[in-house]
């Protein structure tokens, strides 16, 4: 199963991309802040989380910073409302894989969603720990 | 007027110079051929060069004397021409109280100065109000070229010379008598840098402002006391002007610099204004948009599993657009606001332009707009950040299908000047044009004549062609279609794109 997390202060967002990658065979985590997504990631070990960068309390980038420094090999994109440039290019610099801007196109998140998975089950990461 | 009188007194003095010339060289000739006659007898006829000698012998030993006595003689005779001096001088100095621009003084000063006394050369020298040397502000017989070569600082002798002995008129020969060898160089060499032989020093309450200096074609060309005394009346008659011009001039000077801080402040508040607006609305309506846009899509996305109706679909597919169009208005925004600090690469401008093209072209063939493109071969690779370019292009066109609307012609021009190192790129129309009232507006944000736009999209194309160092402007006229220049500089090229742009370039000579 692939495990996809979205960390969103938004709860309505959240709902609607839990209800659309269920429907496409992820399992899916909620977390409402960086806090409580770092929280549960060590449980969870989520092969691909989506960020936002603006939340209260922790913002996306330090819960970015911290996400990395534990699970090095999931993949985290990005997802901004709208954002400097120099915010987007500090999240690429810490190790983000990919950002989106919202609003989102589905159809391109689920794309890039599974681009990174395949790469995840390229190098092996994905089928280990499945099996 | 007077200056007729001063040249007709001239043509007859050296009428009457040229008269005793011949007079004397007359009576040198009889002289010679005396002193010939009796004291050479037998060479008289074998020796045709001896009579020369003689006579050049004798014309050097009487013309310098003669000229010189012949000058000290009109001087006198001329007496009036002294007092005719004064009062020009004079009635210059009242002139220029009323004169602000140091300039204009300046050139009247050394001008009126120089013709009036027949001087050699003649400067002024002011303190400018933004340093602390001395500086030429006008110069009358100098070579253009020294003007700007020569400055005076405050700290050298013939400055601290002037401030211990105050307004007297500084006479070089006299002046450097007064000092040993070391210091009277030192003073030759203030001299000689101002091409003078006098110094009028221009004090204000015992404060120096400027020089006015001036030499003579002849170093023996003496004035005398009343001579200094007038000049020092009249250095002290304009000090004043020149210093109410030199004041004039550093109020224009901070008046300029306030004018362009205040306007690169307006710039920079204006910036982050729209910064913050672009980045507030964004949070603000950016969320909303997502959960609106991501409902509908998962709504639509059902068809794969379920088939939708059609009616439904159009309705979902309505609202995502719409949706993405809201956003589109923030995002432009903020792309105004950051156009600066992109990363930028060597670039090939015309693929660019084909990519802008393709991302119109349903859009002009649904409209039936021809395109025509003229683009030549020889442009080099541009250095510049892509997504920038894109959207200056894309701007131009969407423009011109825009001002179409429905069958017309753009017609896009990209041509290379090696000369001025510009990539030009032309973009015409045959839209409705643009009224003369509305052409200076076109660039202005929020500017459009349409409802449904939002009047960014030339603003941000002219914010970015500006941040390239380069310009935009249009030609137009009502019902005649109109016409986007656009000019940018090939500068910060970086090594690869010479390379890209003319590898043969170096070797051409072989």
């Amino acid at each position: 199963m692939k495990r996809l997390m979205v960390v969103d202060d938004e709860s309505e967002i959240c709902d609607f991309l839990k209800l659309f990658f269920e429907d496409r065979g992820f399992q899916v985590t909620v977390a409402f802040s960086g806090l409580k997504a770092l929280e549960v990631i060590d449980q969870v070990k989520p092969h691909v989380i989506l960020l936002d960068i603006h939340m209260p309390g922790m913002d996306g980038l330090s819960a970015l910073r911290e996400i990395k420094k534990r699970l090095p090999d999931c993949k985290v994109i990005m997802v901004t409302a709208l954002e400097t440039r120099d915010k987007i290019e500090e999240a690429m610099r810490l190790g983000a894989d990919n950002y989106i801007t919202k609003p989102l196109s589905l159809e391109y998140l689920e794309r890039d969603v599974r681009e990174k998975v395949a790469l995840l089950a390229k190098s092996g990461k994905i089928i280990n720990e499945s099996v | 007027m007077a200056f007729h009188i001063k040249k007709q007194k001239k043509i007859l003095r050296k009428l009457l110079v040229t008269l005793t010339l011949f007079i004397l060289g007359f009576l040198c000739l009889s002289l010679s051929d005396f002193i010939i006659k009796n004291y050479f007898p037998q060479t008289s006829s074998q020796e045709p060069l001896l009579p020369v000698v003689i006579m050049a012998l004798l014309a050097i030993l009487t013309l310098k004397p003669l000229d010189k006595f012949y000058l000290q003689l009109f001087d006198r005779y001329f007496f009036k021409k002294k007092v005719y001096a004064h009062i020009v001088l004079m009635n210059l100095a009242d002139e220029l109280e009323v004169v602000l621009d140091l300039q204009e003084l300046a050139n009247m000063v050394v001008n009126t100065f120089g013709e009036v006394l027949q001087l050699k050369t003649a400067a002024l020298l002011v303190l400018p109000s933004d340093h602390d040397d001395l500086e030429v502000a006008s110069a009358y017989g100098w070579h253009v070229s020294d003007y700007r070569r020569v400055r005076l600082s405050q700290t050298s002798p013939i400055m601290s010379f002037v401030r211990a002995h105050g307004a007297h008129v500084l006479v070089r020969n006299q002046v450097l008598q007064a000092f040993s060898w070391k210091e009277a160089n030192q003073l030759v060499y203030d001299f000689d840098l101002m091409r003078s032989s006098w110094v009028i020093p221009l004090l204000v309450k015992s404060e120096i402002i400027g020089l006015l200096v001036f030499s003579a074609h002849r170093s023996e060309r003496a004035f005398d006391e009343s001579d200094f005394h007038f000049f020092r009346e009249f250095g002290q008659r304009i000090s004043k002007s020149v210093l109410n011009a030199v004041r004039v001039q550093k109020l224009k000077r901070l008046n300029n610099e306030l004018q362009d801080a205040q306007s690169q402040m307006l710039q920079s508040t204006k910036l982050t204004a729209i910064e913050q607006l672009a980045t507030g609305i964004a949070h603000e309506i950016h969320n909303p948009l997502t959960i609106i846009s991501g409902k509908a899509q998962v709504l639509l996305l059902q068809r794969d599993k379920v088939p939708l109706d059609t009616r439904i679909e159009d309705v979902l597919k309505t609202i995502v657009k719409q949706t993405k169009r809201a956003a589109d208005i923030t995002r432009k925004l903020l792309m105004f606001s950051q156009s600066s600090g992109l990363s930028r690469e060597a670039l090939v401008l015309s693929q660019i332009i084909e990519d802008t093209l393709s991302l119109v072209s349903y859009q002009t063939s649904l409209d039936g707009i021809r395109i025509v493109k003229h683009i030549a071969e020889d442009v080099p690779a541009f250095h510049g950040n892509v997504h920038e370019l894109r959207e200056v292009f894309l701007n131009l066109i969407l423009n011109a299908v825009q001002a179409i609307g429905t069958e017309g012609e753009i017609r896009i021009t990209l041509q290379y000047s090696p000369q001025d190192k510009l990539v030009e790129v032309r973009v015409a129309d045959t839209g409705k044009g643009i009224a003369p009232e509305n052409l200076e507006k076109v660039f202005n944000p929020f500017f459009t004549t349409r409802h449904s736009a939002l009047g960014l999209g030339l603003f941000v194309t002219k914010q970015i062609v500006h941040h390239y160092g380069g310009a935009i402007r249009v030609e137009s006229q009502s019902n005649e279609g109109s016409l986007f220049i656009l000019r940018l500089p090939m500068n910060e090229v970086s090594p690869e794109a010479v390379e890209v742009s003319n590898p043969e370039f170096f070797g051409a000579s072989n």
